[in-house]
């Protein structure tokens, strides 16, 4: 079966710098991958590319048999690939019913539609009563689900989620965790999450890619990758590798 | 040719004068991404003052720098502390807003004093000597020009020497990178937005002090250099003293050349024109930070 | 409820303005203050500018200070077709809005690479390339302008269709076309900016990558953004040519015919449906009475009047930076109770600095824009 999305030795320069160097990774339709790796690894550098901000300088990528190394981040998305970002971004000056609204319309001209779509993501993702905010007054982790309801309404195949734990309470961590998963069994979505919290990356994901200095380094179930040498040297250093 | 290349040297003289001009909105905009429409008239007050100095002191207005300098330092940090600091929380449309009024303010304050009469310096250095010639590689440069120019270069590179060298400039540009981590290093960044008004007010002044000697002084003649100026900076890329320079130059030369081979009503189209090229092909300007 | 009551306040607060706008010119005609009916006729005139600068500028939140080009355009579009083939001033206006909208697309799309101050001075360039032109360009007559040849009217339809006006009415004739043209600006903008477009131009505003990413074409939507302020500044040139019965370029290429509505939407509050109409009401009388009383009799000639004039909007711009319509009318009228956290003023969208946040971060209002 062909991958929803298929990086092929997708290289990146920022001038001396590499940051992502022949990465070819898999996605399939209905999984839900971790990306994980040190800081500086390329994670969000990688999501770049996907997400046409950015394009490779080598490889290619292709979502769902179609090239898009060289599209656009506004093509991408109809295409199907939604994001989320490593420092939320919401509009800021816009209630959050509009914010999620704007997301629909990728998919819809009627601001009917629109607005009903927005309203049923704003429930499911847990802002119910809080459409006439202003999208600035929230807290973090309402602007967070914000972002991620705003990515649903433009009904994505594949949803890429930056760091969307970081900065939240133990709390706030347990119900993003739980909204993840209800955004793969009831939607039906395929996710990539970059994230930092292994208690949350490792028991969502399917399976897991590490990346360092650019590099894919190991990949594979959550629990054989845990014990992946390369993989505690990355993290850890030599020292903790000797020890395992 | 020959005449290309003589309007290129006297273009590249303009230059510099438009570089000294420029470089004071640089400096604003690197720092607060502000856009001053105002600034051109601190240039008119360089030039009234230096006009003044010279009908009632009889001092020249190459000397006039200084203390023109110093007058205009005060009132650009004035104008910071009293309006722009508090516009500086609301939408830069207010911003922009605040310095039309101020640009109202201090034009017709000029047209209550001294009335909309154009006025002429004369008996200075650069006017006594007008008409010298020197003879450099076969192309006639003209000396008033020339030393003007040499003036504007010489603070230039002060200016530049002051942001690059200096511990303060430092402080400038650490701002300008990050406001909020410059504070954590005990940057106050008030105190800076308020020295880089004073330096940008002083500045243009000066350049009109210099031009004082060759373009007519008048309450009006501010819009056209501000307008030209931010074509300048933003040409260089906006915050960047070098870039400045550089597009200051070319600025001249276009000028210069135009005037040439198109009427002169072509000028500053051709400017703007040679902005929307090099803007097609580098949206941050010759050397701006995107 | 208190939102009822919102939206009836509102709905009464609309209709008494219309009916002031109206009635206002009528007791100036009777006792024959016709120069009000002209200041009047400029406030309607830069309020609808403003209401079509507010798309670019406020929405989409683009500086853009090259509008007026495209005012020469219409103006010059429709006293053309009207010298030349005796088209009627609303066919010529037609044709003026489809011709700038246009221009403005072509003109517009490859500047859209270009972003912030940046995209800010090549509207300034667009607008300086057009001075020259408009001054040597033989067809249009260069800078002796054209004079619209005056008809006498066949009665009052006549006049309408030719919008020459003529003798004593035709302050108020004016007008009045001037309100219509308003009202019908309005209603526009009104329905853009409930629509698709207008949120998408605010999201551009808020956040253009953030908005690429949701499937916004953001070069795109530039472009008509400022396609839409090119057709009201369009419509606007040739009322204005009409009732100037000439156009010269320096004079529709004047840089002023996009400073002051910028001004008055700003007073006014930007971004927001009624600022420019708030704005020209305030500042255009107020320039006008300057220019009267301090512009006149002694200090003439002093610039005392702009003197005041800059005063004036240097103190608003200090002092209520989000503009008036951002003050709290709708407490202050008793329309709506104090708002209590934390929902935010119903209906306001421009930034009273958001105090209620529940995380320290910088000011919604400089973040969110910067380029």
């Amino acid at each position: 079966m062909a991958a929803l999305l298929e990086l092929e030795a997708a290289t990146k320069r920022f001038g001396g710098l590499t940051a992502n160097k022949d990465v070819s990774i898999r996605i399939d339709t209905g999984e839900i991958v971790g990306l994980i790796g040190p800081n500086g690894a390329g994670k969000t550098t990688l999501f770049n590319c996907i997400t046409g901000y950015m394009h490779p300088d080598a490889g290619r990528i292709v979502f769902d048999g179609v090239d898009v190394s060289r599209t656009g981040p506004h093509t991408i998305c109809h295409l199907g690939v939604a994001r989320t970002w490593q420092v939320v971004r919401t509009f800021g000056r816009m209630t959050v019913l509009e914010n999620v609204v704007c997301g629909a319309l990728a998919r819809t001209n009627r601001m009917a539609e629109a607005e009903a779509r927005a309203r049923r993501l704003l429930t499911f993702t847990g802002l119910g009563g809080k459409e006439a905010m202003r999208a600035a007054n929230l807290t973090l982790a309402d602007k967070k689900r914000l972002e991620i309801a705003r990515a649903l309404a433009t009904q994505p195949r594949l949803l890429l989620l930056d760091e969307a734990m970081s900065g939240l309470t133990p709390f706030e961590t347990a119900m993003a965790v739980d909204l993840v998963r209800r955004i793969h069994a009831e939607l039906g979505l395929t996710l990539c999450i970059v994230e930092h919290v292994m208690e949350v990356v490792m028991p969502l994901s399917h399976r897991v890619v590490v990346l360092d200095y650019g590099v894919k380094i190991a990949e594979g179930a959550p629990a054989d990758v845990v014990r992946n040498e390369l993989v505690i040297k990355a993290y850890l250093g030599e020292h903790y590798r000797d020890r395992r | 040719m020959e005449l290309f290349v003589q309007a290129a040297v006297n273009g590249l003289q303009m230059g510099f004068l438009y570089a000294l001009l420029a470089v004071g909105l640089t400096i604003i905009w690197g720092l607060m991404e502000m856009i001053n429409f105002a600034h051109g008239e601190f240039l008119m007050l360089g030039m009234f003052g230096a006009w003044w100095l010279s009908t009632t002191f009889r001092i020249d207005p190459l000397l006039a720098i200084v203390p023109l300098g110093l007058v205009m330092y005060g009132l650009g940090v004035l104008i910071y502390e009293q309006l722009m600091r508090r516009v500086q929380l609301g939408d830069p449309f207010t911003q922009i807003f605040a310095t039309v009024g101020l640009l109202f303010l201090i034009q017709n304050s000029a047209v209550a004093v001294f009335t909309s009469d154009y006025r002429f310096v004369n008996d200075t250095l650069l006017t006594r000597l007008s008409g010298a010639k020197l003879q450099i590689l076969g192309i006639t440069v003209g000396v008033p020009l020339l030393i003007g120019a040499l003036v504007a270069l010489v603070l230039f590179l002060l200016l530049y020497l002051l942001i690059d060298r200096t511990e303060f400039g430092l402080a400038l540009q650490a701002t300008s990178e990050d406001r909020e981590a410059a504070m954590l290093v005990g940057i106050r960044p008030q105190r800076m937005f308020a020295v880089a008004w004073g330096l940008g007010a002083a500045l243009v002044a000066v350049a009109g002090a210099i031009l004082a000697n060759f373009f007519a002084v008048y309450p009006q003649v501010g819009l056209q250099f501000t307008v030209l100026a931010y074509a300048i900076v933003a040409l260089g890329g906006f915050g960047s003293i070098l870039g400045t320079l550089l597009a200051a130059l070319l600025v001249g030369v276009v000028q210069s050349v135009t005037v040439v081979y198109l009427p002169p009503a072509f000028k500053d189209a051709f400017v703007f024109a040679s902005y929307l090229l090099i803007g097609l092909f580098r949206p941050q300007g010759l050397f701006g930070r995107f | 409820m208190a939102a009822s009551s919102v939206r009836t306040g509102r709905l009464l607060a609309l209709a008494a303005a219309a009916a002031v706008a109206i009635a206002y010119p009528i007791p100036l005609q009777l006792g024959g203050y016709t120069y009000f009916q002209t200041v009047g006729f400029l406030v309607l005139l830069n309020a609808m500018l403003g209401v079509g600068w507010n798309v670019i500028g406020g929405w989409a939140g683009q500086f853009d200070f090259g509008p007026q080009v495209f005012l020469a355009i219409g103006a010059y579009t429709a006293v053309v077709l009207f010298i030349h083939l005796g088209l009627s001033p609303w066919l010529g206006m037609l044709a003026g809005i489809a011709l700038a909208a246009v221009v403005c697309a072509l003109v517009t799309y490859p500047l859209t690479r270009l972003r912030g101050h940046y995209f800010a001075i090549a509207t300034v360039a667009i607008w300086m390339i057009a001075q020259p032109i408009g001054a040597t360009w033989e067809f249009i007559n260069g800078s002796r302008g054209l004079f619209v040849p005056m008809k006498p009217a066949a009665g009052a339809l006549d006049a309408l269709v030719t919008l020459q006006f003529a003798g004593a009415r035709k302050g108020l004739a004016y007008y009045y076309v001037g309100l219509a043209l308003l009202a019908l600006t309005l209603y526009g903008a009104w329905v853009v900016e409930r629509s698709k477009l207008g949120f998408y131009f605010r999201a551009i505003r808020d956040d253009q990558e953030g908005a690429e990413g949701i499937g916004i074409d953001s070069r795109l939507y530039k472009v008509i953004a400022r396609s839409v302020t090119a057709a009201v500044y369009g419509a606007a040139g040739v009322l204005y040519a009409f009732w100037a019965l000439a156009v010269f370029p320096e004079q529709v290429l004047d840089l002023n015919w996009s400073v002051l509505p910028m001004m008055a939407t700003v007073v006014g509050g930007i971004g927001r449906l009624w600022g420019p109409v708030l704005g020209a009401v305030i500042l255009i009388p107020i320039s006008q009475i300057m220019s009267t009383t301090l512009g006149t009799g002694p200090l003439a000639g002093r610039g005392v009047d702009l003197i005041v004039y800059g005063l004036i909007i240097i103190v608003i711009a200090a002092v209520r930076p989000t503009g008036l319509l951002s003050l709290p009318w709708g407490r202050w009228l008793r329309l709506s109770p104090a708002p209590s956290a934390p929902a935010s003023d119903i209906g306001s969208r421009s930034g009273d600095v958001a105090a209620r946040s529940g995380d320290v971060g910088p000011r919604s209002g400089d973040v969110a824009s910067r380029p």
